[in-house]
């Protein structure tokens, strides 16, 4: 939390204020008691209304002093609160932003997502307290035990005692009650999962006829809970008895003191209505305290997860200096490239090499983990090879400029994503400039415009968030329309087309054909269909390739891939393919 | 859909909201009045503490200088009494009504749980799961939370609130009037704070949804804003959201900031009311010092119930906005439960028969019309079609996840709907997709679906599935735990589970959708030839996407816009040269 605090730097004089302000107005809510006592003492003791109405006349003064003083700290606090969040909400959200894949990878999205909302809604709240009450409270404590002391020194004794029984009693309770509040926790996380199964496993749950087992495993948790909760509250609810029994008790102590001092003094007949005021203060202030310890341990969990993501440098450095992308027909090259996860010993690549250029279709097949996606996510630089370089048209990529690297990609992932907003705000989202015609060219060769045209609203209809409102296979064509729309030099495509059924998935590769025919075209599949005609295949096996060449060619030489192909095809087929690609082995020898 | 609500979104029918907590809370109301009680006896008990102090004075001041300690120190026994009696019954109340609430809350979490277990499959085709998810959480705990804090709360403050008026005005009706001015000024004015708080919370509460779902997709699609190079306009988009977040959350929280010092302003005005007028009557004579002192503390104690009763005003909508939406969702139509005779089939033979079956998802668009077909025991029955169009509405008929509009299917001649929905469910073992397993070991997972089975049964059917080899490689077999989001075990690892786990069950008919996409090879011949023993001699349907599975059939069933368009089986069906046959050609045949 502490490191958090330099969020506030820039708002120091709003702060400096506010610090005054609350200063001034803890100082003179504490005149009140001291005046009245006064009032007693010196007014209605002797019998002097003048002196009643003086005085009184000076508490009016100060309350409207004091309610002065308390907004302007109430103020100052909303100010500040409200802008140390945005800073930091803007920081996090812009770090993020610039991290790579690997660095994601350290975290996971879902945990990133929590760490910027709420966790930061954590440490906001907390701040507000920190900045309203933590600093009321000390400056209650110091204030009003000088205070107190002043009004009857004799006394103070009394307030050490209630201080003392206050700390106690919170420590006591703390003690007994937080360590449940951990087993409440995982208790509360057991019953949201079996609820969660019992929602996602619906049709098996019920296909097992399981529902009685669910609902048992479930009523074990939540009456396990309710145990648990019933014993804390039977500690926890001592609390508030135990708070007004203390400051009872110590009210009465101030008069019996009070009136026992009576003969020595007759002015401890105002001064100990005041000290008990004062010391009530203080007492209030030790609790506020303690509740903050409880508070502060939880919002600096929240806090330590955002110093991580705050701590977390960006890996790959965009020092490139190209000024615009060149007006040629691309080219890419892999060149002995190296890669591995950082801390990881294995490599997901080894001595990858390659070349293809605009016009070509590269096709990379591998079974899971053979290292086709990271290979392919290293030409937008969102991994940087370990060792070996990723050229194209020649240089570098770490020589280009992000923008002008990005501008030359057009990726499609392997799952759709989508952003809210409208069917043509989606497509257009890798060229804002494109014309409507533009937009539904795009959506045309994606086969996505049939279904767009089908929609209430057509390309003007609403995408909500994460593309929920259309179905998996339209997601991932409208994020194929996304790709064609921004016209790149080189295609991407992650596993782009196992969403789509097998006919739809031929009908897009042939209208792919003429929009890609100056563009290299990088293609990772699954299905052996997709990738037939490809230029290129490159087989990948635990990181290496241990092939290249087209479909036939392969079919020849290739073991993993004859076997991928065997587990694909039916046998009539795999012994028609095989002979069709021996038949073109020899008519090459021929030539 | 209820998406992003805030917490003061109030209830569409607050009377019907109210009357289904009353009616929810039966069982305890009892115990809640009993609560009620015990609030009220102990603040009525507590009232009496300042004015016995203030006769503590009066003794001293009217015994002075020979003070009086006998009658003080009777008084002062008095003052212990009360507030340790009054500690008891704070402490009987919270005590109880923690119980009824833990209890309560159990109750309404197990109310929900079976709810979940009666209510139709269709409610959940048309609910997101995470609505029914964030009823049995938020909302159970802001209906829990708000009745053990709220009844005692504002039983508490209205009985001290009347309690102290009433001994104010038994001091000096006069004086009592004086200090009552400022209680409708201070419920107006802060009442009217208060409603510019809310409006301005509201307004934060939405633009934090807003800001939180930017966050998520912007991670979450975050290959595709770096490849499009569009952080920047996701910053400048965030930014602005953001800044409008700072300002709802600035006003907010210095509208509701402000409340605080304004009713310190009435309270100490109050506080020198008394002070001044009085210190004038006790000088006059009219009261005594002593009831002077208990004045001053009766009215700083009667600030805080007002702003109590005032706050709870919010709460309380929360409460009846969570109740309605608690209530709603018990309220749903369940499944209709099974018929008082029902048949059951001794030993299933397996010859399904589909009697002129209509049915449709809504009423307007039916899926199924006058359908007919017969399979024979041992059939294999492949449902093919493109992406969308309804296949597994064949699936919903078959496990009665969804009934016929008209017509009736028949198992061994007996209609599925004259048995028992479990007693349908048991002749079919199920495979899906979505490979779903609950947390849990191995072992518990492949029994899920016989809890009876033996160790030596599960190991027999693991090794048929090939699930055996993967599970001799992890650290603890079987008794290795899993869950949904485990990444210890490959999605197609878990594909063979659910395969081993129908495996285990035995049924007598199997129902399977066949996976597509991100299974290696070495996977995916395993999954096929277990699904090969797993269809051995069963009657199946399998929503079907590869060739060999189709070509295998007995019997095709075509689906195209939800409706089966053509039935037969491969050969007939080519020859037919209808939707099958071209969804053939454009795939699989030669070019």
């Amino acid at each position: 939390m502490l490191k958090l605090l330099k969020f506030l730097k820039p708002y120091w004089w709003q702060v400096l204020i506010l610090v005054l302000s609350t200063a001034g107005q803890v100082y003179t809510t504490l005149q009140l008691p001291a005046l009245m006592a006064d009032v007693i003492n010196h007014g209605i003791v002797p019998g002097d209304i003048n002196h009643i109405w003086q005085i009184g006349w000076i508490m009016l003064a100060v309350t409207a002093l004091s309610a002065g003083l308390s907004f302007v700290s109430s103020y100052f606090a909303a100010v500040v609160g409200a802008n140390f969040s945005r800073d930091l909400r803007a920081t996090i959200f812009s770090r993020v932003l610039s991290f790579n894949l690997s660095d994601m990878k350290e975290y996971s999205t879902a945990s990133l997502i929590t760490r910027t909302t709420n966790d930061i809604n954590q440490v906001q709240s907390v701040m507000v307290m920190i900045l309203s009450m933590m600093l009321r409270a000390p400056l209650f404590c110091i204030m009003g035990l000088v205070m107190a002391i002043q009004t009857a020194a004799e006394m103070s004794w009394i307030i050490v005692v209630g201080v003392v029984a206050v700390v106690l009693m919170a420590a006591l309770i703390i003690a007994l009650v937080m360590p449940k509040f951990k087993i409440f926790q995982k208790l509360l996380d057991k019953i949201t999962l079996i609820t969660r199964e019992n929602l996602t496993g619906l049709r098996v749950i019920r296909a097992f006829n399981n529902e009685e087992i669910e609902r048992k495993k479930f009523e074990e948790s939540n009456s396990m809970m309710t145990r648990l909760l019933i014993y804390v509250d039977r500690i926890f609810e001592l609390q508030n008895p135990f708070i007004n029994i203390i400051f009872n008790g110590m009210t009465l102590l101030c008069s019996w003191i009070g009136i026992s001092l009576l003969n020595e003094d007759f002015s401890y007949l105002g001064d100990m209505t005041a000290f008990s005021q004062y010391a009530s203060f203080v007492m209030m202030a030790f609790l506020m305290l303690s509740i903050m310890f409880v508070m502060l341990p939880r919002a600096n969990v929240s806090a330590d997860r955002i110093n991580e993501v705050l701590k977390t440098i960006p890996k790959i450095k965009w020092n490139g200096t190209t000024k615009g992308v060149p007006d040629k027909r691309a080219s890419v090259e892999f060149k002995n490239v190296d890669f591995s996860y950082p801390g990881a010993e294995e490599k997901m690549l080894s001595n990858v090499s390659f070349k293809t250029e605009a016009g070509k279709t590269t096709a990379f097949i591998g079974s899971t983990g053979s290292g086709k996606s990271t290979l392919i996510n290293l030409v937008p630089r969102f991994y940087e090879a370990s060792a070996g370089s990723v050229l194209i048209d020649g240089l570098p990529i770490g020589n280009y400029s992000k923008e002008d690297l990005m501008k030359r990609i057009g990726l499609v992932p392997q799952k759709g994503i989508l952003f809210s907003g409208t069917v043509t705000s989606n497509i257009k989202f890798g060229a804002p400039n494109a014309t409507p015609e533009e937009v539904r060219a795009a959506a045309k060769i994606a086969q996505a415009d049939g279904f767009i045209s089908r929609l209430p609203k057509g390309y003007d209809a609403h995408i909500a968030q994460g593309g929920t409102n259309v179905s998996g296979g339209q997601k991932q064509r409208l994020s194929i329309a996304r790709a064609i729309c921004k016209k790149p030099d080189i295609f991407v495509f992650d596993d782009a087309f196992s969403a789509l059924d097998m006919k739809t998935d031929a009908k897009l590769r042939e209208a792919l054909k003429p929009v890609t025919e100056d563009a290299v075209v990088l293609i990772v599949a699954q299905r052996v269909n997709t990738i037939k005609d490809a230029d290129e295949i490159v087989v990948l096996d635990k990181g290496k390739v241990v092939g290249k060449g087209t479909h036939f060619e392969l079919l020849n030489k290739c073991k993993i891939y004859q076997s991928i192909v065997k587990s694909q095809f039916s046998e009539d087929e795999f012994e028609k393919e095989t002979k069709l690609a021996q038949k073109s082995a020899k008519e090459a020898n021929h030539a | 859909m209820h998406d992003n609500r805030g917490p003061n979104v109030k209830a569409k029918n607050s009377k019907q909201a109210w009357k289904s907590y009353w009616v929810s809370i039966k069982k305890y109301r009892l115990w809640i009045f009993a609560s009620i009680a015990f609030a009220v006896a102990s603040a009525i008990v507590g009232i009496f503490i300042p004015k016995i102090l203030g006769d503590m004075t009066n003794v001293a001041v009217a015994s002075y200088p020979d003070i009086d300690f006998d009658g003080i120190g009777r008084d002062a026994i008095i003052v212990i009494i009360l507030f340790l009696v009054s500690a008891v019954l704070n402490y009987l109340q919270a005590f109880i009504l923690g119980v009824v609430s833990a209890k309560y809350t159990a109750d309404l979490r197990t109310l929900i749980i079976n709810k979940i277990g009666r209510l139709p499959i269709a409610y959940f085709d048309k609910h997101r799961y995470g609505d029914t998810l964030s009823r049995m959480t938020n909302d159970v705990d802001v209906l829990t939370t708000s009745m053990s804090q709220e009844i005692a709360d504002v039983s508490l403050s209205l009985t001290t609130l009347i309690g102290v008026m009433v001994m104010m005005m038994t001091i000096s009706v006069p004086l009592s009037l004086i200090s009552f001015i400022v209680i409708p000024l201070s419920v107006i004015v802060v009442g009217k704070i208060m409603g510019y708080a809310q409006k301005y919370f509201r307004e934060q509460q939405n633009t934090l949804g807003v800001l939180n779902s930017k966050i998520e997709e912007n991670y979450s699609g975050q290959i595709i804003v770096k490849s499009n190079s569009y952080e920047k306009a996701a910053t400048l988009d965030f930014n602005e959201t953001n800044q409008k977040l700072t300002r709802a959350t600035m006003r907010a929280q210095i509208f509701s900031a402000l409340s605080f010092p304004v009713t310190n302003v009435f309270t100490n005005l109050g506080y020198i009311a008394v002070c001044i007028v009085g210190g004038v009557f006790v000088v006059e004579g009219r009261i005594t010092i002593g009831d002077m002192q208990a004045f001053l503390q009766y009215v700083s104690r009667f600030n805080r119930p007002i702003t109590e009763v005032a706050s709870s005003t919010s709460t309380l909508q929360s409460l009846l906005a969570a109740s309605e939406r608690i209530f709603e969702f018990l309220n749903e139509p369940e499944e209709a439960p099974d018929p008082e005779n029902t048949m059951a089939i001794e030993k299933v033979k397996g010859a399904v028969k589909f009697h002129d079956v209509s049915f449709s998802y809504l009423k307007d668009t039916p899926i199924i019309r006058n359908f007919s077909v017969s399979v024979k025991p041992g059939m294999k029955v492949a449902i093919v079609g493109p992406t969308g169009a309804g296949k597994t509405t064949i699936i919903n008929l078959l496990m009665r996840f969804y009934e016929p509009n008209s017509g009736y299917i028949t198992v061994d001649g007996v209609p599925i709907r004259d048995m028992r929905r479990s007693d349908v469910r048991k002749m079919f073992g199920m495979v899906l997709q979505d490979t779903w397993l609950f947390s849990g070991t191995i072992e518990e997972n492949l029994r899920y679906g016989n809890t009876r089975a033996s160790l030596a049964d599960i190991r027999k059917a693991a090794e048929a599935s090939n699930v055996d080899h993967i599970v001799e490689a992890l650290p603890k077999n079987y008794k290795t735990t899993i869950s949904e989001d485990s990444d210890n075990i490959s999605a197609g690892e878990k594909q063979l589970i659910t395969i081993a786990r129908a495996m285990v069950a035995n049924p007598p008919m199997m129902i399977l959708d066949e996976a597509t996409s991100n299974v290696d090879t070495r996977t995916e011949q395993m999954i096929q030839d277990s699904l090969e023993k797993l269809t051995h001699n069963r009657t199946s349907f399998v929503i079907a996407h590869r060739l060999s599975t189709i070509r295998n059939s007995d019997l095709i069933l075509v689906m195209k816009d939800g409706q089966i368009v053509e039935s037969g089986n491969h050969k007939e069906l080519l020859k037919l040269g209808g939707f099958y046959a071209e969804l053939y050609n454009s795939q699989f045949a030669e070019n």
